[in-house]
């Protein structure tokens, strides 16, 4: 049994089947890209600074929904404690960039690194544990993070290992990528970095690791039957999101300038993990969605006065939505409503056409 | 089962749109609330002066509603759960409503921008272009929040603004691009802390809420202990405060029975441990409390209750509105009372920011001959000079310094029966602080208001 | 190390700490039993029932009592609202998303009490019980009537539900609904009046710890709100089972977190005190097996 399993998906793999992509897909693909496109040429044009450093977080967001959306929809794996990693991958950032002159991309990277090895040395032990404790036993480790950040603090151009000097009367701002000093030039380099990390991320769901991860959400029995590795492969799901959420930190450093541990709350992780489930966790799309739920939506709120608490009102009910009537979010509930809206719009023209004789009235 | 999800979901829908119907329409005040929280405690009171009291003396022409082209000013105050500063450019603005209202400036009303933040960098450098670019305010008026300094200074710097701010961050005192009417709480908790040396304690332990600043605000308390030849203990809470009980004995502990506990925290979290530290009996157990002036409210003496009073000596950057009757006090209070409507927190020090933030705008504005902007307003701005705002112990000065401290004198006020009377008056912090001494070193020492 | 005299007063306001606690973390805990649900806006309900019975006492100028009951009802009312509407429909589905489910309702209380209780213009609040005056001293410092009520509260819903649970009808029918609903309703049990009880029952519970937490702790939104993940720990460390387990590891994680305020080096880091233990708890608990919370655990 779990010998044909393991071939049927050895078969099944890109390289076997030869396979023109179908015209769906080809849609699917060019508007993407038609997409990508505008965000990063047109869109900063468009745009006032305001709204050009709001879609900068967006970009930085969207990257730590992805992870999140690949832990919580790929492999099952409930995390409340991603604002903690983004902390730390931001914190490792900021030291490196205080620290040394390495171009930005090799920081980036190496933030990125670090935090995956925190994540796994996290994640090792915890995956012992399953659901509902797996996702309280990260808010657990979020909470204590944010204890010590907020001893620690960030790193503020001090010297020492932790960077830190407490009595600065004029904190220096974290630096920023030569190429990319000015916020509509920081803009589209997160967006490229944005658009690695998606890519990263699909050519790991379209490869084994995606299939062993949906066999392991579809029934862990199963998948432990059918020869799966299932540690392994958690711990490498834990371990990408982890230098996923590392990066976005790292580009977040940048946008920011100034990191303080009052911005990254425990709360923050929930509010997270509400978004992200608003926006979808089974699509990418889904990410972006998520991303501009939690940064665009203040952004525009603010600019027109509206109490921020109305958003988190919002979030509330959104997760409600979200878990009792559209499990696949936004991302997919909007364009299946929009459908539905077309067919109706379509019904409604046609039995205007026929005119009032026609249908029976 | 069908039937009940498409009702759950209409439900949900309906409610979403709802509340985002009712979200819109309450655009313009951001954080209105309806009724239960608003009034405050002691705001009726001692207001018999200031119902008689013509609004109309705020602006060049009385009754003469301003019709030109606006003037534009912005601020950026922070509003999140537990913290908000929306009070202090609200009150700017029922000023500026009072002066639009009676002449304006030359003709000109002033519009001012108000944009809030929840304390997130990115948001607050957005605000700042947000405010130039779209909304072209040539001045910034009423700024008050706990990282804006640090995060817009060299912007404010580069475009030439000389930013009129209610100060928290270190940066809010200590580059020239920026000056506060209140004096923050390094300078304020030095006073606290300088009360307390002048009663002659044995130790002093400074205790803070962990938030940006830490270090550079014990800064000058630490100062000032050295110089006395007094120990000293800097501790740091977590704030929101869970656990208000330890917080309570720790301090006790470490003040010892002739020593004070000075608390450098917003009113609710002190509010916590000083409760906490009278259900445990250890409110007389050390010599005095003191409090930097986020203390200074009429709430905070409300729920202290009886048993606290003449017991904690809170720092006060603002003449008390209880026990100051001169025309501008009065003027004040009559501007709140009529146009006031959205400033939550009454008569106190918040409204009491925003009121003279204000008065300097308006004073600097009106010396202008010629066209309203960034240039000229600037300039006017930085020209104010020994102004007498009659809000403060001090005339009040911009100019062209490297650092600015404007307001360094202080009262000292203690809780009395429900209200914050005064224990001390106008006493000037001591130049011990470093840089206290650097900011009277090229500005001086301002002279005192006339009474 | 500073002298054992100094920790002295802190074994008590450990034990206090211990006291607030236990009361979130019993309750959560009894909750899950009831209804199978980690009701995660417990911490919230309290905070509303407690800024509703502030509103009628300070501005409305009802007596004391009548915003207690204001309190506990308007929470009984919320809890079982959300009971009603959204129980059903997420009964069958993991305990992980129905404590996610609670998640959005505490989002959706917490925006709704900042709105109408506002911070601004620097107004503080707070809620005091008469059992506030009077007490008794141990190691020097006094001990409020109202930190022993909270503490007993622990104890007796620790006795007491387990009991209830265990013993009575509607208690063991709670427990086989917080199991499987549908087997359940196949065995005759009134399903939807068992439901409405356990929903009405954690309200009104979530109502008097809000009442008293207010007291104890801070009357402010946010603090109560979230109040609730410290609790957690010692929740988690019963592995949301024994209550007996939950009420003793919530005193021991007060009693730690004040005794490291007194030493220097640590005492900054004393608010991880709940996040450590419940991670090594967790993690020793979880050494030789593979923990999960299936519905047949409940």
């Amino acid at each position: 049994m779990s010998g044909t399993v393991r071939a049927t998906l050895e078969r099944a793999s890109p390289a076997r089947i030869a396979r023109r992509p179908t015209r769906p897909q080809l849609i699917r693909a060019s508007v993407t890209t038609v997409l990508l496109l505008f965000a990063f040429f047109a869109l900063p044009e468009l745009l006032s600074l305001y709204y050009i450093d709001t879609m900068t977080q967006v970009a930085v967001y969207s990257m730590v929904t992805l992870a999140l959306g690949l832990l919580v929809g790929r492999v099952g794996l409930f995390s409340l404690g991603q604002a903690a990693v983004l902390a730390i991958g931001a914190w490792a950032a900021a030291r490196l960039l205080f620290a040394t002159t390495q171009p930005y991309p090799l920081v980036l990277l190496e933030a990125g690194l670090i935090t995956m090895v925190a994540g796994l040395l996290i994640g090792l032990p915890a995956l012992r544990l399953r659901g509902l404790y797996l996702a309280l036993i990260t808010l657990m480790l979020a909470g204590g993070i944010t204890v010590v950040l907020a001893t620690v603090n960030f790193p503020n151009g001090g010297h020492g290992f932790l960077g830190y000097n407490g009595s600065l009367l004029h904190i220096p701002p974290i630096r920023r990528p030569s190429i990319a000093a000015s916020d509509p030039a920081y803009y589209r380099f997160s967006v490229i970095i944005a658009i690695v990390m998606f890519a990263l991320v699909l050519a790991h769901i379209k490869t084994k690791p995606g299939r062993a991860w949906a066999a392991i959400r579809q029934s862990e029995a199963a998948a432990l039957a059918a020869g799966i590795n299932i540690w392994f492969y958690k711990l490498w799901a834990f371990a990408l999101a982890s230098f996923i959420t590392g990066v976005a930190g790292g580009v977040l450093a940048g946008a920011i300038h100034y990191l303080y541990s009052i911005n990254f709350p425990t709360q923050d992780s929930i509010t997270l993990l509400a978004v992200t489930l608003m926006g979808g966790v089974f699509s990418l799309w889904g990410a972006v969605v998520a991303g501009i739920l939690y940064q665009f939506l203040p952004a525009l709120l603010n600019n027109w006065g509206v109490s921020a608490d109305w958003l988190i009102i919002l979030f509330g009910l959104g997760v409600l939505q979200v878990l009792t009537t559209a499990p696949a979010g936004l991302a997919d509930q909007v364009p299946r409503d929009l459908r539905r809206l077309g067919h109706l719009l379509g019904t409604l023209i046609r039995r205007f056409r026929r005119g009032p004789g026609g249908d029976g009235a | 089962m069908r039937r009940h999800d498409s009702a759950r979901r209409t439900i949900l829908l309906a409610a979403t749109l709802a509340l985002a119907a009712a979200g819109c329409s309450s655009s313009g005040s951001s954080s209105t609330a309806s009724g239960t929280g608003s009034t405050p405690a002691g705001g009726s009171s001692s207001s018999a002066g200031a119902a008689t009291v013509d609004t109309s003396s705020c602006g060049s022409k009385p009754g003469v509603q301003a019709t030109g082209t606006p003037i534009p000013l912005g601020a950026i105050a922070t509003n999140q759960p537990g913290t908000s500063f929306t009070d202090i450019p609200n009150m700017a603005k029922a000023y500026f409503d009072c002066v639009n209202a009676n002449g304006g400036i030359n003709g000109h009303p002033i519009k001012l921008y108000i944009a809030t933040e929840q304390t997130n960098p990115a948001q607050i450098a957005a605000d700042a272009k947000q405010l130039v670019q779209t909304d072209k305010v040539v001045g910034i008026v009423g700024s008050t929040s706990i990282i804006e300094c640090s995060i817009n200074s060299s912007y404010w710097q580069k475009l030439g603004f000389y930013v009129i701010d209610s100060g928290i961050a270190p940066e809010c005192y200590s580059t020239p691009n920026s000056a506060a009417v209140n004096m923050g709480p390094r300078y304020s908790s030095d006073g606290a802390v300088q009360y307390a040396l002048a009663q002659h304690v044995s130790k002093v332990v400074f205790d803070q809420a962990n938030v940006p600043g830490t270090g550079y605000i014990a800064a000058g308390p630490n100062a000032l202990a050295k110089a006395a030849s007094t120990p000293i203990v800097d501790l740091t809470e977590n704030v929101p405060i869970t656990d208000a009980n330890s917080v309570a004995i720790k301090e006790v502990n470490d003040a010892g029975p002739g020593g004070a506990v000075i608390l450098n925290f917003t009113p609710p979290q002190a509010l916590v441990i000083l409760q906490a530290a009278q259900k445990l009996g250890l409110e007389n157990r050390v010599k005095l409390w003191g409090c930097s002036t986020p203390c200074n409210t009429d709430f905070l003496a409300t729920s202290l209750g009886s048993k606290w009073n003449g017991k904690l000596f809170v720092n006060a950057e603002l003449a008390p509105p209880d026990d100051t009757n001169t025309p501008s006090m009065n003027l004040y209070k009559a501007i709140l009372k009529q146009y006031g409507s959205s400033v939550q927190g009454g008569i106190g020090s918040f409204s009491q920011m925003g009121f003279t933030e204000a008065e300097i705008a308006v004073h600097a504005l009106q010396s202008i001959t010629g066209p309203y902007t960034v240039q000229s307003v600037n300039a006017a701005f930085k020209a104010v000079k020994d102004f007498d705002t009659g809000q403060l112990c001090q005339l009040w000065t911009y100019g062209a310094y490297p650092l600015h401290i404007p307001n360094n004198s202080d009262w000292t006020v203690t809780p009395k029966d429900g209200k914050m009377t005064t224990a001390q008056g106008c006493t000037l912090i001591s130049k011990v602080d470093p840089q206290i001494a650097q900011y009277r070193n090229v500005a001086g020492t301002a002279a005192n208001a006339p009474a | 190390m500073p002298p054992w005299a100094n920790f002295e007063p802190f074994i008590v306001s450990g034990l206090a700490l211990g006291g607030v606690y236990a009361l979130s973390g019993v309750g959560l805990v009894v909750l899950y039993r009831a209804t199978g649900v980690l009701y995660l806006a417990f911490g919230a309900i309290g905070a509303l029932g407690a800024l509703i019975a502030w509103s009628l006492t300070t501005r409305a100028g009802a007596p004391g009592w009548a915003g207690w009951l204001a309190c506990v009802a308007v929470a009984g009312a919320v809890t079982l609202g959300y009971g009603l509407l959204f129980g059903p429909a997420l009964a069958k589905r993991d305990p992980l998303i129905k404590a996610v489910a609670t998640i959005g309702l505490t989002l959706i209380l917490y925006g709704v009490m900042d709105l109408l209780w506002t911070t601004s213009g620097g107004q503080a609040r707070s809620l005091t019980l008469p059992t506030d005056n009077g007490g008794f001293t141990v190691a020097q410092i006094q001990v409020t009537w109202t930190q022993v009520i909270a503490l007993a509260a622990g104890v007796v819903l620790t006795v007491g539900t387990g009991a209830f649970l265990r013993f009575t009808k509607l208690g063991t029918a709670m427990r086989a609904m917080a199991n499987d609903r549908d087997i359940t309703a196949t065995l005759g049990v009134p399903v939807r009046r068992v439901e409405a009880a356990a929903w009405l029952g954690c309200g009104i519970l979530g109502g008097v710890a809000g009442l008293l937490l207010a007291d104890l702790v801070a009357l402010d939104a946010t603090t109560l709100t979230f109040l609730v993940i410290s609790s957690l720990a010692a929740v988690l460390i019963a592995r949301l089972r024994s209550i007996t387990v939950t009420f003793v590891a919530a005193i021991v994680i007060g009693l730690l977190h004040d005794l490291l305020t007194p030493i220097a080096s640590l005492t900054s880091y004393r608010d991880m005190t709940p996040f450590v233990i419940a991670a090594i708890g967790l993690l020793v608990l979880s050494r030789h097996q593979v923990m999960t919370q299936s519905r047949e655990e409940a």
